[in-house]
């Protein structure tokens, strides 16, 4: 029978040190080699993961008979365009977006998201098939769509490696951001004039840098953090 | 009840535990019994299996409609009994386990029930668990008449078990506030997914008795008076920037006020609490502030008003038509925003727990366990059996703070407690 020394609890046999307050037992009297069984189980419980796969199987049929279906229609009865390339097309999209989330949920993030990339990429080339606006396509939709998709890996990545604190990831969020309207800017100035060039992306990154300098300065100094996390608070 | 429906609507309560579900949390309670041999499970398989029909609020699935969710009879075998795990009240998924809301446990002497919370409150689980552990003692051969809360598994149940007895009561022309102001709420690390933090203390209860009627108060009132204390010794060692009242989220059971003998949730809760502001509490004027709170409070007319503010706000015509995503939202913001801010800590009493008097030889105990808290704080819960009381504390948090404060008080009250914990 052991007591803590800090709380005066009398103290389970099994109980290396007092879960109140941490002092560790020591009974002089008591022999090292036998430690009494815990009263608790020592087994860890696992929760069941839910199965989706019939979710799963069952979006992909609607999707497949809507495409199938309204590919149908156009070769057949309503010919005056390719319009269920739209349709056919969303579908994809749809499919991508959420049956690997769905079924292969230990997919990694960077191939979920490569693989959206890749689906709006491709309903984008749908529109620009249809309105034969290859140039565009490949002068403003592809950049932006490349520069979307890498900069959602680089903010993941930063919360992954380097910190999940919400001043940082607020800090990564509004850089990608203000660099992401660059990229904007850029690609519709290439598209119309030919020349590479900024014109208001230039003010949208120079707020971005303002803000991320002035969250930086926050990070960096405890004592500014403490107090805006003082004052904000919610 | 009307016999012919095959499906229920949820209660008052059970309607929001759904609501607050995400993939680190479930609103699960537990309860053990201890007996006096070893488990048998392949016995415990079969008692359950024969006792899970008497309770056809517990052999159910939640569904979702567009409105409300609901309850619908499930038709799956009664799900396995498993060995006990390190971790209880893990989350519960609504779409596994064969979408039965429970789980049985064994490990050595005890058998433990996890419920979700929509199903049915303490009282409701007490009964199951006593009901089962009455078929399973049976089945290894001992005599074990029904009463104290052990039904007859053979008669059909009650439809009066299967009604929302708050409907059914809450006829107040007034309801009460709804908001009761923030309390406290105590800051701490988090301890990783799912990992619950037991520290539990028994006590001798003639030894409880004396020293609560030395402050001239019950057991129950001594007891939320000292967590009291200790959530303002803890407050007062966090140096808050700005102090607020304390307060405990207490469930009364609405069984003693209103004659129901549904096995579903029929709890109300009430706010006991302190407000530091007004000044230096000592000890005693906590524990007569608790005294004169429940004697003003707990009386059928105060918790018909409680329980008809809920009543009035689940049968307004304008709510129930809202679909059921958007009332998801709101209730969960509500929660966050308002309920769960407005108490520092639970604490549940289970008060004594009875068996029949033939069953008394075969059981050593009881104890109860309030699942893991919304947010960081600790709950604690209270259950007495044949002389010992049994206070669990459950969190998952680092800090035990409010727990140390707490039995270091019982202590220099002259109480002697026996602590165990599963923290390592």
């Amino acid at each position: 029978m052991a007591y803590c020394v800090n709380c005066g609890v009398e103290l389970e046999a099994s109980l290396e040190k007092c879960p109140l307050c941490n002092t560790p037992v020591y009974h002089p009297a008591k022999e090292e080699k036998s430690k009494p069984a815990s009263p608790y189980p020592a087994i860890r419980g696992e929760v069941a993961r839910v199965k989706r796969t019939d979710l799963a199987i069952l979006i992909t049929v609607i999707l497949s008979c809507t495409a199938l279906g309204c590919g149908l229609l156009n070769l057949f009865i309503f010919q005056m365009n390719a319009w269920s390339l739209y349709i056919i097309g969303l579908c994809v999209v749809f499919w991508i977006f959420f049956i690997p989330a769905m079924i292969y949920r230990k997919l990694p993030f960077f191939l979920m998201l490569l693989f959206d990339g890749a689906a709006v990429a491709m309903y984008c080339g749908i529109i620009a098939y249809l309105f034969d606006g290859g140039e565009w396509y490949r002068l403003i939709a592809l950049p932006i769509i490349i520069i979307g998709v890498v900069l959602i890996m680089a903010v993941n990545l930063c919360y992954r490696f380097l910190s999940r604190s919400i001043l940082f990831m607020a800090l990564a969020v509004v850089l990608a951001l203000g660099i992401f309207c660059v990229g904007i800017d850029a690609s519709i100035k290439n598209f119309i004039t030919g020349v590479p060039g900024i014109t208001w992306s230039a003010i949208v990154m120079t707020c971005s840098l303002i803000i991320a300098v002035t969250l930086f300065t926050i990070m960096r100094i405890s004592r500014l953090r403490e107090e805006v996390r003082r004052r904000m608070h919610i | 009840m009307n016999k012919k429906e095959t499906w229920y609507k949820l209660d008052l309560s059970a309607n929001v535990y759904p609501t607050l579900q995400k993939r680190k949390f479930s609103s699960l309670f537990r309860i053990t019994i201890a007996l006096k041999e070893d488990i048998d499970p392949v016995l415990l398989q079969k008692a359950l299996d024969v006792t899970l029909p008497r309770f056809p609020s517990m052999k159910v699935a939640m569904r979702k409609g567009l409105f409300w969710r609901y309850l619908e009879p499930n038709a799956n075998p009664a799900p396995k009994v498993q060995p006990d795990i390190q971790n209880p009240c893990m989350p519960i998924r609504i779409k596994s386990n064969d979408r039965y809301l429970f789980r049985v446990y064994y490990f050595k002497n005890q058998i433990a029930l996890e419920v979700f919370h929509s199903l049915a409150d303490g009282n409701g689980g007490l009964c199951f668990l006593k009901t089962m552990t009455a078929v399973y003692l049976r089945m290894k051969g001992y005599e074990i008449p029904d009463g104290e809360g052990v039904l007859n598994i053979e008669e059909q149940p009650d439809p009066e078990e299967l009604e929302d007895a708050y409907i059914k009561y809450a006829n107040s022309r007034v309801p009460s506030k709804r908001s009761q102001g923030n309390a406290y709420r105590i800051h701490g690390t988090q301890e990783p997914f799912y990992t619950l933090n037991i520290i539990k203390g028994t006590m001798d209860v003639s030894n409880l008795k004396a020293v609560a009627k030395g402050y001239q108060v019950t057991i129950t009132e001594y007891l939320n008076a000292v967590l009291l204390y200790a959530l303002l010794e803890k407050q007062k060692a966090d140096r808050v920037w700005k102090e607020k009242p304390v307060k405990i989220a207490m469930p009364v059971n609405l069984r003693n006020f209103f004659p129901s003998r549904t096995m579903r949730n029929f709890i109300t809760m009430l706010y006991p609490g302190i407000d530091p502001r007004l000044g230096e509490y000592t000890f005693e004027e906590i524990v007569k502030q608790v005294h004169h709170f429940m004697q003003y409070y707990i009386n059928p007319k105060f918790l018909n008003a409680d329980i008809t503010k809920n009543a009035n706000t689940q049968q307004s015509i304008w709510i129930r038509m809202v679909p059921l995503l958007i009332k998801d939202l709101i209730v969960r913001q509500f929660y966050i925003k308002v309920q769960n801010k407005q108490s520092s800590a639970g604490l549940t009493n289970l008060g004594i727990a009875k068996v029949p008097g033939a069953m008394e030889k075969y059981v050593v105990g009881f104890d109860v366990l309030m699942g893991q808290p919304f947010s960081s704080r600790t709950n604690c819960a209270i259950v007495s059996y044949q002389g010992v009381t049994s206070v669990n504390f459950a969190s998952s948090i680092i800090e035990a703070d409010v727990e140390r404060y707490f039995f270091r008080k019982l202590v220099k009250d002259g109480i002697h407690v026996k602590i165990q914990s599963n923290r390592r």
